[in-house]
């Protein structure tokens, strides 16, 4: 192992051989969704690969029960207003935001995403293959955003943006793909881009910031930035 | 075979190690040498940090966990991970580490690791299962071995790379006793063939004592403070280490803890009468796995099985036996396929009086079940359910809407026995692995149950932690309630009233393997290849008529895919397989027609086509994605698609084990049915919490079960395997091509007929 003495490098700066998560001793300098995945960021940890997978895959079960129950609630603002019912659609953005925030890595809220499409087409979905195409959007949404703020900020409101550029990349997709380009009129599609960006703001922004923090407090995730800003910040 | 003779020299300087979270370091300044070849026992009470020093050895300490790590560790003068493999690590729970879907590849995983040839394989996966003496095909699924097959299959594991240094994390502590003889004769036989530098972690001594040279005691703090040869030291110490907690041979059992009279009162039950009891109950178990196959085995077999008041009852049996499903069946808390379950008449709640199944547990409320039957299951950590050790105790009081002061003061007072006091207010998640076994007895007996189930319950807890435990097992007893513990524990079942022993039931014989449908001889990528093309196909038709057609064709090419030709049994459920996983398009092709419909000018034409095209697009995946396999899967990411091996890999490790998710959420549903607060129907804010508390557990649970696979694969070399080579090669087979060119066929036919 040769370690030496690194607790006091500068977050994202020491040259740590890839195998340890940022480390910055001092708590007071810890701000909430400020601590990035250790150099370099691409040095993807056993333990980073392996819960994306598993994140996925448990969303991915999730992702195909909400496919069965999402119909009751969608259904009902459908028959009201047929674009409203994207509201019910963010629970399927989770997995792209609950990856980035965990991971902290370039490509993991991509993976995560993808994964659990995966993972929700194998007992069967409404969409069969399109479930796959739709990740592979919702995923690339989800990780701009992460990209954008350049994998240093992981915080509610970057969540939130998460989710509502997955959520607006998934419109645009859905508009094109059900046809409803040429069936709706241009109103329609400006509500229902904004529902299903609305629905990935909470539904998957927020929700999924919850769930991070709840993950974190359940000591879930020792081995990630989220863990260690909790912890650190009420250090024993 | 070349033996690492003359190497595995360990020499340890300075190591500091403080996870963030914690002001003081778990280990401070600690200086360690090992000679090589040397065997060492090391012990210590809960918590000083034995596992965290065998990892720190491993050189996996950041691997899950991040905080200040200074000093340094070397074998043979260079770094734990300088060779990938030179130090093999077993992890205490059975499974934890198994990374392939059979026995053969999960040997193999170390060697793809170092980049090894493929021809150079088999060889040394045949003589690194030999050396454990595990002879089963290589082909043997990894999810059917028993637990200690498992410990024996990650010794292999590591053996394959020759390692110099072997660390063994409580390698027996979840084994029944039998199972435990055969892994630590194995690992004799390993080290002592080998000559390998050994450490060993452990509570119990006895079976360890023979095996090691030497033995080096922490205390609390994580401070060596004895070192020396096993004789000695047992001799010298022997007292002060069974105090701390440690099983030292020759020590009897410790006594129970004395529970103050008057924190229980005496319950109203008479003694000696059967408060549950399960009669000639069979239970079956079926495993239904992603690609909509299943095994079905037999769990329990006309088994009956009584709890009575004021009696603890010892369960006991080999595993695999059927104990832990016989105990949830007595407790109505797992369906069973014949013979009664039945309460007590005097304990059947007023309102099930009149009906007929009344004394059945399985159709009662929450609340009355868990004012009946308290049940803490071997996974302690799973009946979690609140955010303070407090709550947590006073759950099911509350639930049961019992009068606060009384059950408070027996939460507090049995907290102060088992020696939680002080964390009152701690979150009852970051306690240790024996505090939380100690928290679980105590939520379950605040609210005074009249029978008391017991799952392992001092399976692998220090002398401390037992004695808790069976401390409030017999004040549960003297108070009138009815207790049942299944138990390898000789010392409990010695303390016990009754025993009832069960062996594992005859199974039904395996059915003669099944032929394989056609569609079932291509790759994972031509399989979801396929699938992918039915959505162009899908889209094309403007017209119902054309889309009839495709569907048709669809249909057609589906009854050909699923053909089996040859002998054997029919491939099971290959129809209703296909039609279940065709419900959510059917539901969903209905709904779409529908709002077609309802907007689109109400043209019934336009709204069938819509409808038909859902269909077209779902039914080559409900067809084909089943026949998906995990391994194959990562084989072709990353030989065919050239993903990043390391990425394939645990893709593949990750999807091996989804079928395991569905048990989690059915124990964290048992546990919280039994603990009265499972959501009632009548309250959608109940539904509501229960869906969070689900989902929250069952990733809790997946995350930590994807930490310990890191650390394992990470010990296999995976950490650094940039340059990996792949056991089983990927091929783009005939059958692959001839499956896209079938599938090009609807799409052809809409083209055309579209014209």
């Amino acid at each position: 192992m040769s370690t030496t003495n690194r607790s006091a490098g500068n977050p994202g700066t020491q040259p740590s051989a890839g195998t340890s998560t940022a480390s910055s001793s001092n708590p007071a300098r810890l701000r909430p969704g400020s601590v990035r995945a250790s150099m370099p960021l691409t040095g993807w940890r056993t333990v980073d690969l392996l819960t994306m997978v598993f994140l996925g895959a448990a969303f991915g079960i999730a992702y195909w029960g909400w496919g069965l129950a999402y119909r009751v609630p969608s259904e009902a603002l459908g028959s009201a207003f047929a674009p409203i019912s994207a509201l019910t659609y963010g629970p399927w953005l989770l997995a792209g935001v609950v990856g980035g925030l965990v991971v902290r890595r370039p490509g993991a809220a991509f993976g995560c995403e993808v994964i659990a499409a995966l993972v929700s087409m194998l007992p069967g979905t409404a969409w069969g293959a399109d479930t796959l195409y739709s990740g592979i959007i919702e995923g690339l949404g989800a990780e701009l955003v992460f990209a954008i703020f350049g994998y240093r900020a992981f915080g509610l409101v970057v969540a939130m943006l998460s989710g509502a550029l997955s959520g607006f990349l998934e419109s645009i997709w859905e508009l094109y793909r059900f046809g409803y380009l040429s069936t709706w009129q241009g109103s329609w599609w400006v509500v229902y881009a904004a529902c299903f960006v609305v629905s990935g703001v909470v539904l998957a922004g927020v929700l999924g910031w919850l769930l991070t923090r709840a993950l974190a407090r359940a000591g879930a995730l020792n081995a990630f930035p989220p863990g260690q800003e909790l912890r650190e910040s009420r250090a024993v | 075979m070349t033996t690492a003779s003359g190497g595995g020299r360990v020499e340890v300087r300075d190591l500091t190690w403080r996870p963030y979270g914690r002001r003081d370091p778990i280990i401070a300044g600690l200086d360690l040498d090992l000679a090589a070849g040397e065997r060492l026992l090391l012990v210590g009470p809960s918590g000083s940090g034995k596992s965290t020093l065998l990892r720190a050895l491993a050189g996996a300490l950041e691997a899950t966990a991040s905080g200040d790590l200074s000093g340094s560790v070397t074998i043979d003068g260079a770094a734990p991970g300088a060779r990938p493999g030179a130090v093999g690590l077993v992890l205490q729970e059975p499974g934890a580490g198994v990374v392939s879907a059979t026995v053969g590849r999960d040997v193999a995983f170390g060697l793809e690791n170092i980049g090894m040839p493929r021809a150079d394989m088999p060889a040394r996966v045949t003589s690194a299962l030999a050396a454990v003496r595990l002879d089963l095909p290589q082909d043997t699924p990894t999810h059917a071995l028993s637990g200690g097959e498992q410990q024996r299959l990650a010794l292999a594991g590591a053996l394959a790379l020759e390692p110099s240094l072997l660390l063994l994390d409580e390698p027996t502590a979840m084994l029944d006793p039998v199972n435990a003889a055969t892994v630590r004769d194995s690992v004799e036989r390993v080290v002592t063939d080998r000559h390998l530098t050994t450490v060993v972690v452990e509570h119990k001594l006895g079976p360890w004592v023979a095996f090691a040279d030497r033995i080096l005691v922490l205390d609390a703090d994580g401070r060596p403070v004895v070192d020396g040869d096993p004789a000695t030291v047992l001799a010298e110490h022997g007292e002060s280490l069974a105090a701390q907690g440690i099983w030292v041979p020759g020590f009897p059992a410790p006594q129970p803890r004395g529970i103050p009279d008057g924190v229980f009162t005496t319950s109203a039950t008479g003694a000696g009468i059967v408060s549950l009891a399960a009669r000639d109950v069979t239970v079956g178990r079926t495993v239904r796995r992603l690609d909509g196959s299943t095994r079905r085995s037999i769990a329990v077999a006309d088994q009956s099985l009584e709890a009575r008041a004021g009696q603890v009852h010892a369960l006991v049996g080999p595993s695999g036996a059927g104990k832990s499903t016989l105990l949830l069946t007595l407790g109505g808390l797992l369906d069973h396929d014949s013979g009664t379950v039945a309460a007590n008449h005097s304990l059947v709640p007023a309102r099930h009086a009149a009906t007929t199944n009344e004394a059945d547990p399985r159709t009662w409320s929450t609340t009355e079940v868990a004012a009946l039957v308290a049940w803490v299951p071997q996974w302690a950590s799973s009946t979690i359910v609140a955010g303070t050790v407090l709550q947590e105790v006073m759950t099911t009081a509350r639930a049961l809407g019992q009068v606060e002061d009384e059950p408070l003061a027996r939460a507090r007072a049995l907290l102060g026995v088992v020696g939680l006091a002080h964390l009152e207010q701690a979150d009852p998640r970051h306690l240790s692995g024996g505090e939380q076994r100690r928290l679980a007895m105590v939520s379950a007996v605040v609210h005074q149950p009249e029978v008391l189930l017991a799952d392992e319950a001092t399976v692998g807890q220090d002398r401390l932690t037992w004695a808790a435990v069976m401390g409030i097992v017999e004040a549960m007893r003297d108070r009138g309630s009815a207790v049942v513990l299944t138990t390898h524990d000789e010392a409990v079942v010695e303390r016990a009233d009754r025993t009832t022993t069960i062996t594992r039931p005859a199974q039904p014989p395996d059915p003669p393997a099944p032929r394989r449908p056609l569609v079932a001889r291509c790759g994972p990528l031509a399989l979801i290849g396929a699938a992918a093309l039915a959505i162009p196909t899908g889209i094309i038709p403007a017209h119902w008529s054309v889309s009839l057609t495709v569907l048709a064709v669809q249909l057609a090419l589906a009854v050909v895919g699923l053909s089996a030709p040859g002998r054997g049994p029919a491939p099971p459920r290959r129809v209703l397989g296909t039609a279940l996983r065709m419900v959510p398009a059917a539901i969903g092709a209905v709904s779409v027609a529908w709002s077609t419909w309802l907007l689109g000018s109400r043209d019934l034409e336009v709204a069938a086509t819509a409808g038909l095209r859902v269909l077209i697009i779902v039914l080559p995946s409900a067809v084909l994605i089943r026949y998906v396999d995990a391994d194959a899967l990562a084989d072709h990411f990353g030989q065919l698609l050239r993903l990043p091996a390391r990425l394939a890999v645990a893709i593949g490790a990750g999807l091996q084990r989804v079928h395991t998710f569905g048990d989690i959420w059915a124990e964290i549903a048992r546990a919280r049915r039994v603990r009265g607060i499972a959501a009632r129907a009548s309250s959608p804010r109940s539904v509501m919490a229960e869906l969070w508390a689900l989902t929250l557990g069952m990733l809790v649970r997946s995350l930590q079960a994807a930490a310990e696979l890191a650390v394992a694969m990470d010990s296999r070399g995976f950490a650094t395997a940039r340059r990996r080579t792949w056991a089983l090669r990927a091929t783009w087979t005939r059958a692959d091509l001839l499956l896209l060119v079938a599938s090009c066929l609807p799409l052809a036919v809409a083209l055309v007929a579209s014209r």
